[in-house]
């Protein structure tokens, strides 16, 4: 029972991580029905960021964690900004010429560039984040924990929260849900979608950057870290659903558990098997998502 | 002009002016990995080639000429290599490809080597089907060599230590990418030989964060000792999950484990990790005082990023000029049957080279050469100091 437990909460951490950048991905296909395929970059340039900024201020005899905590502005500013261009170079001009495949290809070239210049920015050498926790396992009921590994599930799960209670109370975050609702009528009623669509793009980078400096301290950061991890979360966000930001945090959850179990009580060589099996069933089943509405498409 | 007759005329003009220079320098392929989690690996191998260059450029070069390297960066990716491999050969026109450090690279691109009768110096792959990919008598001639310490030698000398240390329970986590599970097999046989039969046998992708579910199986199976095939970064993450799980067990495995990737990341809990190397960091010899001092002097280093793989590209490129020059011509074959029978000695920094190839045997690494390293204080030193001191410094291959 105690592997049990052991295996799911590493099933969580892993999970939270692939939702966190799935999250990325609804904030942006709510707004413009656009994705960012560039987002394992988005958090690639965020680790790294993170990294240049944390080692900057260690050297000026600053604590791990102080480090850490005062290099997370920096990193959510820089991850606003990188979205922000990314929609402005890669998407507007698709989405006004009505495009259907212009941002894809867009978004993937502003990806490999992102991640060129990051290798020579940063080297290609994959590069020890310094963890600002300890890195001594804790034991609860029996249960090893690294440090991180929680502060990866607060961490995503604070920064969900407070997108959701943007969107719900805030009357900017209601122009945010108008816009995902219907943009023409949102347009119509006096919003300016085009910046709505921008700021859904920052935001979905910033949820790429926090991935990439929560996770970074448990892996190590590189140029290449991000590829693996966007991927995945492509996958997470059609197991849980485009439209639904609950669903695509369970979707993540749900294939990080099962990657971590099938790993233990199968085959580690046949882990991310069932992850691939379940989106090709959810594809087939219910296109929409395990949480999304299914929406009907009107030409 | 279009586009297409621009790019036709300066691909003309490329492979002109290529043709023009094969004349005034011997070209050489360095094909590695300089991007990606191997990247420690390929670099320091390029710097190791780099280095021994500069050196014979600077005493006459080859044939009176100077070497020239070619150097391309295959990403540790199969299907790249294969592509460079074309590309040396027939547009570049080299007389020898060094590099190699990715055992799945190796046996998809010297294929092409081989048809085209062009030697290849593995300075760094060790799957151990590398040099018998292409063996007589189903082939003509062989002309894959290495200068690696291969899995065969590599799995004997982990296992060898398992039996010593007194383990009977193994575990073993291994990558899923060629390297990994060939290592696998191989290790699975040298401890089949010594009587041993692992408890467990993992497996995980390149580019996995998370290794808890494979430490968690491993740790189940009750195994008294983790071996280990794979690279930096995924070996960290092992070791990671080892301490998270708060398993104390010893972890031993492949050369890999001296990886900088490894040790940086793996930090406090990489500690104490042994894997056979054919060259550690220490002025134990005059030739690798001095080969160490010019690397350092000249990358502005302290550790070499991975100096088994400075050491053993720094040696091919040696091994390769001393063939070249005995055999007075570039031809591929002629420069193979030096190799094959090579009069003189060269003295390397991983060993002294007296006649370390012959037509059936392509290894210049024999199973004495290598010696156990540990990783202490983020450094890899020998497991055994006295493995390295008196007679036991310079270890030469066995004369048959």
């Amino acid at each position: 029972m105690q592997n049990f437990f052991q295996i799911l909460v590493s099933g969580i951490s892993v999970g939270m991580i692939y939702g966190v950048i799935a999250f990325g991905y609804q904030l942006t296909f709510a707004t413009s029905k656009t994705l960012n395929f560039g987002q394992g970059e988005a958090l690639t340039l965020g680790a790294l960021v993170g990294l240049t900024c944390v080692n900057f201020l260690i050297g000026l005899h600053l604590g791990n964690l102080a480090a850490y905590l005062i290099a997370l502005p920096f990193v959510f500013a820089f991850g606003l900004l990188q979205g922000a261009v990314v929609e402005r170079l890669g998407v507007r001009q698709a989405m006004k010429t009505k495009s259907e495949a212009g941002w894809i290809m867009a978004t993937i070239a502003l990806g490999i560039i992102f991640k060129n210049m990051a290798e020579n920015i940063w080297g290609k050498d994959p590069l020890k984040f310094p963890s600002p926790l300890s890195e001594n396992p804790l034991t609860i009921a029996g249960v090893n924990v690294r440090p991180m590994e929680i502060a990866i599930v607060l961490g995503a799960l604070a920064m969900m929260l407070a997108v959701e209670t943007f969107n719900r109370r805030s009357i900017y975050g209601k122009a945010v849900v108008a816009t995902s609702n219907d943009r023409d009528a949102a347009g119509l009623m006096g919003i300016n979608t085009p910046l709505v669509i921008t700021f859904s793009y920052a935001l979905s980078s910033l949820a790429a950057a926090l991935a990439g400096v929560l996770i970074a301290p448990i892996t190590l950061t590189g140029a290449n870290m991000g590829a693996a991890l966007g991927l995945k979360a492509f996958a997470v966000a059609i197991i849980g659903g485009l439209s639904s930001g609950f669903g695509v945090v369970a979707g993540g959850l749900i294939l990080g558990i099962t990657e971590s179990m099938t790993g233990f009580y199968f085959d580690t060589g046949y882990k991310d098997v069932p992850g691939l099996i379940l989106l090709l069933l959810v594809l087939s089943l219910k296109p929409a998502g395990l949480f999304g509405k299914t929406a009907i498409k009107k030409v | 002009m279009t586009i297409k007759t621009w790019l036709a005329a300066a691909a003309f003009s490329a492979a002109f002016i290529g043709a023009a220079h094969a004349q005034q320098t011997i070209k050489i392929g360095v094909s590695g990995p300089y991007t990606g989690g191997s990247a420690a690996m390929g670099v320091s191998m390029r710097d190791g080639v780099k280095l021994a260059t500069q050196e014979i450029n600077k005493a006459g070069g080859v044939l009176g000429k100077p070497i020239q390297l070619i150097e391309r960066d295959d990403e540790a990716k199969n299907e790249l290599g294969v592509q460079i491999a074309q590309e040396l050969i027939n547009k570049e026109q080299v007389v020898a490809t060094v590099g190699f450090i990715n055992t799945g690279v190796s046996l998809a691109a010297q294929r092409f080597y081989q048809e085209a009768e062009i030697p290849v110096m593995n300075n760094v792959s060790t799957g151990t089907l590398v040099t018998q990919q292409f063996k007589p008598p189903e082939n003509k001639a062989n002309y894959i060599f290495r200068n690696s310490a291969n899995d065969t030698i590599q799995s004997a000398m982990v296992a060898e230590a398992v039996k010593k240390a007194g383990y009977t329970k193994v575990a073993i986590i291994a990558d899923s990418t060629n390297y990994g599970q060939l290592g696998r097999a191989d290790l699975e046989k040298a401890l089949a030989e010594r009587g041993l039969k692992p408890v467990a046998t993992e497996k995980f992708n390149i580019g996995d964060t998370d290794m808890t579910a494979q430490a968690l199986r491993a740790k189940d199976a009750g195994a008294d000792v983790v071996l280990t095939y794979a690279i930096g970064p995924e070996l960290a993450q092992t070791v990671n999950a080892v301490v998270k799980l708060g398993w104390k067990v010893p972890v031993m495995g492949s050369w890999t484990l001296s990886m900088a990737s490894f040790i940086d990341a793996a930090g406090a809990n990489g500690e104490g990790v042994m894997m056979p190397q054919t060259f550690i960091q220490l002025p134990s010899t005059p030739k690798r005082k001095s080969f160490i001092e010019a690397y350092q002097a000249a990358y502005k280093v302290d550790r070499i990023p991975s100096p088994v793989s400075a050491a053993q590209g720094y040696d091919s490129m040696y091994l390769l000029a001393a063939a070249i020059n005995q055999a007075k011509s570039t031809d591929g074959r002629k420069v193979r049957e030096a190799l094959e029978n090579l009069t003189t000695k060269v003295e390397g920094v991983v060993t002294t080279y007296d006649k370390p190839f012959s037509a059936t045997d392509h290894e210049a690494i024999t199973a004495n050469i290598p010696v156990l390293g540990i990783v202490k204080g983020g450094r890899v030193i020998p497991a055994n100091p006295a493995d390295l001191e008196g007679d036991g410094a310079l270890r030469v291959k066995p004369k048959v």
